[in-house]
């Protein structure tokens, strides 16, 4: 009897590796994906902004003491920063005017269409957009935030959805070189929104607070695209490379509205 | 039965969405708590019949497939894997743990 029993449910099991397997080489899983998105979306939507706000409202209670330490420092800031702004209105009327002069402009390097953030994957480096394949979206299409901030690339595309990998995806790997310095290397991802960069020339001087920024060399995204600041660099005398870990730019938390980079 | 199969299935529905949009925000030691993985183990531990162990792992893993993007790109892994969690779970309880909870009168 307890024989019959488990051949019962081996051949239950197989069966239903059998449909699995069906059903993943014909890509009907990605109609049944976006029939469940379309229909939890409003729900995510509304569950999503319900979470920033109790989320907000909290860290907002527990946060009071140092709120107030921190306005003292930011006013000082403020002051620096003022006198900073001045300089900088300077600079930034020469540069018009020198992009003027060169007929380049920002958007004509990119063409960008915006999307909502919807979901966010249980495995923490991938994110669910309210724009898919009906908007124009394909895989493996670069997704930056509204301050240019490199977030990840296009992975799965459905009708009315698409998901996007973090740049902090084990999966992902890119090159990228850090600002003002033509320091080269790859960047990958570690999981749970931490990344490092890998393969820099030991003979090359990184230091903390270093901007690393997209590079050309491998097409994967445009190139001066922030992914982070340095946060520790790591160099032993066996390992021909030295690594550094990378701290994200970008805080999901903070972010609603994303820009998908179509063409660059 | 089939009510209790409807109950899992909402239940189920519901835990996914809060699970991939509010909880988010509210991180356990860095990580965000798998709802639906701790429901289908709970129920697969305490409930006595093996057929309510069986649905869940199999609505759970299911939801869990559509919500979220499996590490090896197979849709069915999760439903797979909890099944096979449920089936042995059970299989281990009954011939090898003897508590006052799964003794039959």
């Amino acid at each position: 009897m307890r024989m019959f029993r488990n051949l019962k449910i081996i051949v239950f099991l197989i069966l239903l590796i059998g449909v699995f397997v069906v059903l993943n080489l014909s890509g009907f899983t990605k109609n049944i994906k976006n029939f469940f998105y379309s229909v939890s979306s409003p729900i995510q939507k509304t569950l999503w902004q319900a979470g920033k706000n109790t989320s907000d409202f909290f860290s907002g209670i527990i946060e009071i003491k140092t709120l107030k330490k921190e306005l003292d420092s930011l006013y000082t800031k403020n002051q620096e920063l003022l006198g900073e702004i001045v300089v900088l209105k300077e600079l930034k009327k020469e540069n018009e005017t020198l992009k003027e002069a060169l007929d380049i402009e920002l958007q004509k390097d990119f063409q960008l269409k915006i999307a909502q953030l919807i979901g966010k994957d249980i495995s923490q480096d991938s994110i669910l957009l309210d724009k898919g394949q009906k908007d124009g979206i394909l895989k493996g299409m670069p997704v930056v935030t509204s301050q240019k901030m490199l977030l990840g690339r296009i992975g799965e595309v459905y009708d009315n959805f698409s998901e996007v990998i973090l740049i902090s995806n084990k999966q992902s790997s890119f090159d990228a070189k850090i600002s003002e310095k033509e320091i080269f290397g790859v960047v990958r991802g570690k999981g749970n929104q931490e990344l490092y960069l890998d393969l820099i020339p030991k003979e090359k001087e990184v230091s903390k607070e270093d901007l690393v920024i997209t590079a050309a060399l491998g097409g994967i995204f445009p190139q001066g695209l922030l992914v982070g600041k340095i946060k520790d660099v790591r160099k032993t005398d066996i390992e021909p490379f030295q690594t550094a870990e990378i701290e994200p730019e970008f805080n999901l938390k903070n972010l609603d509205y994303l820009f998908i980079i179509t063409d660059f | 039965m089939t009510k209790k199969i409807i109950f899992c299935i909402i239940l189920f529905y519901i835990l996914i969405l809060i699970q991939t949009s509010f909880s988010v925000y509210f991180k356990v030691l860095d990580l965000i708590p798998n709802l639906v993985l701790i429901a289908v183990v709970f129920i697969t531990l305490f409930t006595p019949q093996q057929w309510w162990g069986v649905s869940a792992a199999l609505i759970g893993g299911f939801y869990l497939d559509i919500f979220s993007l499996s590490n090896i790109g197979f849709f069915g892994f999760y439903t797979l894997v909890l099944l096979l969690f449920s089936f042995l779970s059970k299989i281990i309880l009954q011939k090898y743990v003897r508590i006052p909870l799964f003794k039959r009168i």
